[in-house]
């Protein structure tokens, strides 16, 4: 980029571009596996947080429990990390990690 | 073996949820509640470690900003929650936001407890082991866990 009369503004806007580049790659919000949580409580969460169809709940809820983890939402970084915070809230044991 | 069956704890009763606790019951939801309130705010120890999860497991240093940013709302709204049911202990239906905040605090606590017993899904339970005791509390709280999800499903859209 090029230009110079007002370089802080460039600088925040070469930043901007940087990240958005970065974050084109989107987020997964990844909930796994644990002995703990009861299988009906976190398909309600599922359905209370992300208003998802029971069918639905129920399937991300067993690939939980089967495959040991499952991507629960997808999104920008700031989505992904609301997401993982709500679902903390509720005491899922959740992550996020950039799709590859 | 014949056992008597004790009522469901929690049940949808138009726009509100019926609960239906004995008076030793509800002393001990009384009770734990305290306990949760009390254990959160003497700071994290390793049993409350389910409650604060990592969110960037590759990542320390976004982790670590992470758990800067959350660590006071999840704090504030447990607290919340243990208060909520303090308050609502005794009472013989619940709105659904505070059947929610049940839920909070039930699913909490065992998440304390089983850390603590180190549980995995293998287990079987042996009432006659050392640990029998607290065992049984996991159990009775997933109960009332599964009951409150039971109930509240009917108020989801």
């Amino acid at each position: 980029m090029t230009g110079t009369a007002m370089p802080d503004i460039d600088e925040r806007l070469a930043e901007d571009v940087g990240e958005d580049v970065h974050t084109a790659r989107p987020w997964i919000v990844l909930v796994w596996n644990d002995p703990i949580n009861l299988m009906s409580y976190v398909a309600f969460v599922f359905r209370k947080l992300f208003g998802y169809s029971r069918q639905k709940a129920d399937k991300l809820m067993l690939d939980v429990h089967h495959k040991g983890r499952a991507v629960v939402s997808s999104g920008t970084r700031e989505k992904a990390e609301m997401d993982v915070f709500r679902l903390h809230e509720h005491g899922l044991w959740a992550t996020m990690q950039q799709d590859d | 073996m014949v056992r008597r069956r004790r009522p469901v704890a929690f049940t949808r009763s138009g726009d509100l949820v019926e609960v239906r606790l004995g008076d030793e019951e509800r002393d001990l939801v009384s009770n734990l509640a305290g306990q949760f309130h009390s254990l959160l705010t003497e700071g994290p120890g390793p049993d409350q470690r389910r409650l604060y999860p990592t969110a960037y497991p590759d990542d320390p240093v976004r982790n670590a900003d992470y758990a800067d940013l959350v660590h006071d709302d999840l704090l504030r709204s447990r607290l919340e929650a243990a208060d909520v049911v303090t308050a609502t202990v005794g009472n013989d239906t619940l709105e659904p936001d505070e059947l929610e905040q049940w839920m909070v605090v039930l699913n909490s606590l065992r998440l304390i407890l089983g850390t603590r017993l180190d549980i995995s899904e293998a287990d079987e339970f042996d009432p006659e082991a050392p640990d029998g005791a607290e065992r049984s509390l996991l159990l009775w709280l997933g109960m009332l866990l599964e009951e409150a999800v039971e109930a509240s499903l009917g108020f989801l859209p």
